[in-house]
């Protein structure tokens, strides 16, 4: 708010801010949601205020957090791998690119296979347990952390190598020096985008097959026709989600404040 | 041609080496082939069966034409999905990224949506219409809708002024500056938004068909996976991978009939 | 001293056909001599300063910088870039200091170094700034700083000025002389500017292209230092004088090249 000592166009101004539209376009899908849940809401679709209530009481109970613990071990574990693994094999791939002319077409083909359809597979060869749950959030980010990495490798500037190799630097020093730090915000950007992989590798595989953790709060409150709090879980996800993919992007702009997508008033992509 | 261009020194012309991309990813196919072959043969799993088991199980599909059905409803679920994910995104995406206060309004959300897991909201969909197709239409939009207004939006927001500029100064009016000078100009980047949609939505048919596991590829997938036939879970994923870059490929030959101006150089920058 | 004896060099362009970049190129730079290279795009001169540098190899003949034969970049010689080629990541200290870090140097020495040659280029107060936040003109202050740093005794710059306005540039070539008045080396530089390569140079080499080669070797009697007085160099008649004469040349080569036009594509 601006202070009251300015004159009247500027809390007009101030009305006219982006958090004001921001603010007023939740109002009205909150809005548009309570008359909705209202008036035709049937057994499974809940109002809004139903749905907070639901949140606030799903949020402290236990059976909530034990749920998050066993969907996160698989979160944390798969994305770890993810970028262990990832990182590495995007840089070789940036940087050799003869190797990268063989296996170009695989990535181009699992970026755009549906990986969910290999979840019948994952089951019948490592069963329900843990494992298989992280290797599809390993199989689910890594390509995203492969394919920025190796992108960002690739795009460092020539003349930068080159300056560089007019000093002298030997290879190693470019590594070093050069093409890492040049790499960096793609390399941050794939960790970013590969974590919100992760965590849709995260749910579906307990949407789709091993029903357990949340995925399984889900499913047994659509059985129980409970609905305020089968949206309560869903908003608890997206909540999460949201919040884990906000740090990643805190942490990308800490790291790398140089590059022009993490400079104030960028736009966030 | 400036002076950084003059030292550098290609090994072969651009279309020896466009020959030598192709056949380096026909070979490592070949090879992979044979890999999966050899060590399916060898392995004797049910959960890796033998490339020529696949396709054998792929014939029996086609032959018998169980297939067919439901490629076709997945395909009226995805074209049905996408259409209105490019509508929304062609129609959001230009108000977001002509007006500030739309862009106010909506940009966070958009962005959350884009980044947040699209399955999540299956369940919400169906509650809300019930276990048909409506609710896999409404899958693939969450899941394709979002990285086209992105992208049409900053796709809008880059045009150059100059541009805008000269269509004003020729008295065009707002309908045809967006609709002659700034959509086309930004048309090369609506384009990569609408191929990176196109792949997404290609996933949200199958999630949303194996989640609401009622029709379609989706369905079949996680049927063949409850009765562990490793090799129709896998035939079926080949069909899969074909429609995506099918579906794919599509997208880019309307790129190239209506962005034919944009320079081959300056394209993938977008 | 740099003595190049029958350089030359053929690339293969996109399409395929063999592009004669530089052909029996005879060219030898006195001892502090400052040497400008002049030509139209394509002639060549960044691929030969890039050979001096040790960065690209040739096919043909000989490079010696004092007698010694080059066979890739060597700590007597240093570049300025183009596109200034700083460290986006770094700042402005680093980026000075990144030479002297190749070459071992420690890093107090390294510092104090830097900060004399960035006060030396007048960018005092930005140590910490990142090449992001400077101007252009102040960038490629940058960059002649990272380059005087290693105390070399060969100054290769290519093109230093071609991507700063014109305000700018002229305050650059008034600095870049007041420097090197004071502080002699040997300089190549390539411009495809004339006033800038009268204004600056004890010589200029002409070049022309397909096949990159010396057409012409112009003295230039001015007197120095120059630096003092721009406004007076450029209205001497001398100036003026080998100015037109440039451009009457570069315009004879222009139009045989358009005679030639159409027998291959423009580069």
């Amino acid at each position: 708010m601006v202070t009251a000592a300015r004159r009247r166009p500027a809390w007009v101004r101030a009305l006219d801010s982006n958090l004001t539209y921001q603010i007023g376009t939740f109002v009205l899908f909150a809005l548009g949601w309570q008359v909705y849940g209202t008036v035709w809401g049937g057994l499974l679709v809940p109002t809004f205020t139903e749905t907070v209530e639901a949140f606030v009481e799903l949020v402290g109970t236990r059976e909530f957090w034990d749920a998050m613990f066993v969907s996160n071990q698989a979160l944390v574990i798969g994305f770890a791998l993810a970028v262990g693994i990832g990182v590495p094999v995007g840089v070789v791939l940036g940087r050799f690119r003869t190797l990268e002319r063989y296996l170009n077409v695989y990535l181009n083909i699992l970026l755009v296979t549906p990986m969910a359809a290999i979840i019948p597979l994952l089951v019948m060869s490592v069963g329900f347990g843990l494992l298989s749950r992280v290797i599809l959030v390993t199989i689910f980010a890594i390509v995203m952390v492969i394919v920025n990495v190796r992108a960002g490798v690739r795009q460092v500037d020539p003349a930068l190598i080159q300056m560089a190799r007019s000093f002298g630097a030997s290879e190693r020093e470019i590594w070093m020096r050069i093409l890492i730090p040049g790499a960096l915000p793609s390399i941050m950007t794939g960790i970013r985008l590969g974590l919100g992989r992760a965590v849709t590798g995260m749910v579906i595989v307990e949407l789709l097959m091993v029903s357990l953790a949340l995925g399984n709060l889900i499913l047994e409150y659509r059985g129980m026709f409970n609905g305020p709090a089968l949206y309560a879980t869903i908003a608890a996800i997206l909540i999460e989600a949201l919040v884990l993919i906000s740090l990643a992007r805190l942490l990308e702009r800490k790291v790398a404040p140089w590059a022009p997508n993490n400079q104030k008033g960028a736009n966030q992509r | 041609m400036n002076a950084n261009t003059e030292t550098r020194a290609p090994a072969r012309t651009g279309w020896v080496s466009a020959a030598g991309k192709v056949n380096a990813s026909l070979l490592s196919l070949v090879v992979a082939a044979l890999a999966w072959e050899v060590i399916g043969r060898l392995a004797d799993v049910p959960f890796f069966p033998p490339l020529s088991d696949v396709l054998g199980v792929l014939g029996d599909l086609i032959t018998d034409g169980d297939i067919f059905g439901n490629l076709l409803t997945s395909l009226g679920n995805l074209a049905l999905g996408f259409a209105l994910s490019l509508v929304a995104g062609l129609v959001v995406g230009t108000a977001m990224g002509r007006y500030r206060r739309v862009n106010a309004a909506l940009g966070i959300y958009v962005y959350a949506l884009l980044t947040a897991p699209s399955l999540v909201f299956a369940p919400i969909f169906f509650s809300i219409l019930g276990a048909g197709q409506a609710s896999i239409v409404a899958v693939v939009f969450m899941y394709s809708a979002f990285i086209m207004i992105i992208n049409t939006a900053s796709a809008v927001e880059n045009v150059s002024d100059s541009l805008i500029e000269m269509g004003r100064s020729y008295g065009a009016g707002e309908w045809q500056l967006v609709t002659r000078v700034i959509l086309p100009a930004a048309a090369p980047m609506i384009f990569a938004g609408i191929r990176l949609g196109m792949g997404r939505a290609v996933t949200g048919m199958i999630n949303g068909e194996m989640f609401i596991a009622v029709v379609g590829l989706g369905r079949m997938v996680t049927q063949a996976g409850k009765r562990f036939d490793g090799a129709e879970v896998l035939a079926i994923l080949l069909v899969i991978i074909a429609v995506a870059l099918a579906a794919i490929a599509l997208v880019q030959f309307v790129d190239r009939k209506v962005t034919g101006w944009v320079p081959a150089t300056s394209k993938e920058s977008g | 001293m740099i003595e190049i004896s029958g350089l030359g060099k053929t690339f293969i362009g996109q399409d395929g056909a063999a592009v004669r970049a530089l052909d029996d190129v005879n060219l030898t730079v006195q001892e502090n001599e400052f040497l400008t290279v002049l030509g139209p795009s394509g002639c060549g001169k960044t691929t030969m300063l890039k050979m001096i540098a040790g960065l690209l190899p040739w096919d043909q003949g000989e490079i010696a910088i004092g007698g010694a034969p080059v066979r890739g970049p060597g700590p007597d010689r240093s570049m300025v870039f183009q596109n200034f080629a700083l460290l986006p990541w770094a700042t402005v200290l680093d980026n000075v200091a990144f030479g002297l870090r190749m070459r071992g140097v420690g890093k107090k020495e390294r510092e104090e170094r830097s900060r004399e040659l960035i006060s030396l280029v007048g960018l005092s107060g930005f140590e910490s700034k990142r090449p992001g936040e400077l101007s252009g003109g102040m960038q490629q202050r940058v960059g002649l700083a990272r380059a005087l740093a290693v105390e070399p005794s060969v100054l290769l710059m290519d093109e230093p000025f071609g991507a700063v306005d014109e305000q700018t540039r002229r305050l650059l070539q008034e600095e870049l002389l007041a420097i090197w008045e004071k502080n002699r080396l040997t300089v190549v530089f390539i411009t495809h500017s004339m006033e800038e390569a009268v204004l600056l140079g004890d010589r200029v080499v002409l070049m022309s292209a397909r096949p990159g080669q010396i057409s012409e070797i112009v003295p230039v009697p001015l007197e120095r230092p120059r630096s003092s007085d721009v406004g007076g160099v450029e209205r001497s008649s001398d100036y003026v004088n080998i100015t037109a004469y440039l451009w009457e040349r570069l315009r004879e080569m222009h139009e045989e090249r358009s005679v030639v036009a159409g027998s291959g594509p423009s580069v």
